[in-house]
């Protein structure tokens, strides 16, 4: 992994082990594979490894003065726990062969020693060494991975707006419950000249950081044409038109925008290819919005996008959601579907936004039961309420 | 997810089963690019064995439909079952890419 020679460090109080193993080794020295440091005992060979942090592996006799090499395994962990250790023993010692290998040795060889067995050992080691090092980089960089994109799904969950208003003539509510991946859906509320408010509910294609940047500058596109235009369809093809001018990765976005103006009770919409929101009445039956078609966003630019209009009783519901809702599967594969929504606000009918919202994430999540949530689940909920007209 | 691959009178037919979703999208993405590079053909998926579909795999036919606009080549799907075509429906792609009811259908298009 390194281009340096790998460093070993013999630990032998004999005296005559140092030439041998430079004499014996001096191909591999000569050709920059190995570099050999020498230490007479455990104490001086600990007090190299603090000195030098590239020694890859030591060498160690047993029997040795001051600290033999038995303890000298028991301390090399606390110096450098990556350093891999083969021990030299006396041929059929086979008691404190296993004690060093139970103190954690890699491996050992007997005297006398064998250099053509040492080089093996030696090679076998190192390349044990290198494989172990490069897991623990692919570890480290995994750990640093998943820290880069905890901090994107969290920076995805603070753009979302938190307070919702609640007015004398409309209140909203809205929540996102984000799978464990960093998805792509979002919901946002825009305030537009004359009390009008404009609601944005979008799934990004895809997961993962490529789709969190899209939909950062889908969110951002949206709050910038909601602001210049009139019309939601207006609105879906200005974003669709930005979001084609560099989009080489094919990605897209479904979104559904609508303003909601209390003074008529009028709610208008446009769909980029987006789930069909619902409009539940006070009986808890529901319908869903006439379809006006469009494309999901980003796909192919210059498409228009119709627009639907409808007027709302004061106490309807409009329930804006993505595909994470309908598409929510249980233990048996089924989808939750849009039946089961209706269904659920049927059984449970509307009381507040809150609440309605509250029910959808409630029966979605009862329906998928241990089943783990494999895409974003999002609603957003909003509610005329008596006054106006 | 499993992708068989047949020739059949100037187009290459792709016939995928299962589910395409997140954790699979890659590797259905590799297999139709490679597809695409190695022939000359028009390309068809056939879904009549799909089961699901997930906003990352329509990312791939996307992208699919793309490259072979881009290379002047015909595309089209086929054999669309209810809660895939649906899929198609709701997010416009039936308007982007030729949908057909079967695999002959899709062969006379792509050769017409």
């Amino acid at each position: 992994m390194t281009d340096r020679p790998c460093k070993i460090l013999v630990v032998d109080d004999e005296p005559d082990l140092e030439p041998l193993v430079m004499q014996r080794m001096r191909r591999s020295i000569r050709r920059g594979k190995y570099e050999f440091v020498f230490a007479h005992n455990g104490v001086e060979a600990l007090e190299r490894l603090n000195e030098d942090e590239d020694i890859d592996m030591v060498l160690s006799d047993i029997n040795m003065p001051q600290m033999d090499g038995l303890t000298l395994l028991d301390q090399i962990p606390k110096v450098n726990p990556n350093i891999r250790s083969v021990i030299i023993s006396a041929y059929g010692d086979m008691k404190n062969i296993r004690t060093a290998m139970n103190r954690g040795a890699f491996d050992f060889v007997t005297k006398p020693v064998d250099f053509n067995d040492l080089q093996v050992t030696i090679d076998r080691t190192l390349q044990h060494m290198n494989e172990w090092r490069a897991a623990l980089a692919a570890r480290d960089k995994l750990v640093s991975l998943q820290n880069e994109l905890d901090v994107a799904s969290k920076m995805q969950q603070s753009i979302l707006p938190r307070e919702f208003p609640k007015r004398d003539d409309y209140e909203v509510f809205a929540n996102m419950a984000p799978a464990r991946n960093v998805g792509g859906d979002f919901y946002d509320l825009l305030q537009l000249d004359d009390g009008r408010i404009g609601l944005a509910v979008a799934d990004v294609s895809d997961k993962g950081v490529p789709a969190a940047l899209f939909m950062m500058s889908t969110r951002t596109l949206l709050k910038g044409a909601a602001i210049g235009h009139e019309g939601p369809g207006e609105v879906l093809r200005e974003v669709n038109d930005l979001l084609n001018e560099s989009n080489e990765s094919a990605m897209f976005v479904t979104v559904l925008y609508g303003v909601y103006d209390p003074a008529t009770r009028e709610f208008t919409y446009a769909n980029g290819g987006h789930n069909t929101p619902l409009v539940v009445h006070a009986d808890g039956s529901s319908t869903e919005l006439p379809l006006t078609g469009g494309v999901a966003l980003g796909v192919m630019p210059e498409l228009p996008y119709d627009q639907g209009t409808v007027t709302l009783a004061h106490d309807d519901t409009v329930v804006l959601y993505t595909d994470g809702v309908t598409e929510a599967m249980n233990a048996e594969g089924e989808e939750f579907g849009v039946d089961r929504l209706q269904e659920t606000f049927a059984a449970s009918p509307p009381q507040d936004a809150q609440q309605a919202n509250q029910t959808v994430f409630e029966a979605v999540h009862a329906f998928a039961g241990e089943t783990p949530q494999s895409d974003d689940v999002t609603c957003l909920v909003f509610r005329p309420r008596e006054a106006a007209l | 997810m499993n992708t068989k691959w047949e020739s059949h009178d100037g187009a290459i037919v792709a016939t995928v089963d299962g589910r395409v979703d997140g954790a699979n999208a890659h590797e259905f993405q590799e297999a139709l690019e490679a597809v695409i590079k190695a022939s000359e053909s028009a390309v068809i998926l056939d879904f009549e064995q799909l089961s699901y579909i997930s906003s990352a795999g329509l990312r791939v036919v996307l992208l699919a439909a793309k490259e072979l606009r881009k290379q002047s080549k015909q595309f089209a799907v086929c054999s669309l079952a209810g809660s895939i075509l649906e899929v198609f429906k709701i997010s416009g792609f039936d308007q982007i890419i030729p949908v057909h009811s079967t695999q002959a259908e899709a062969i006379a298009a792509v050769n017409a």
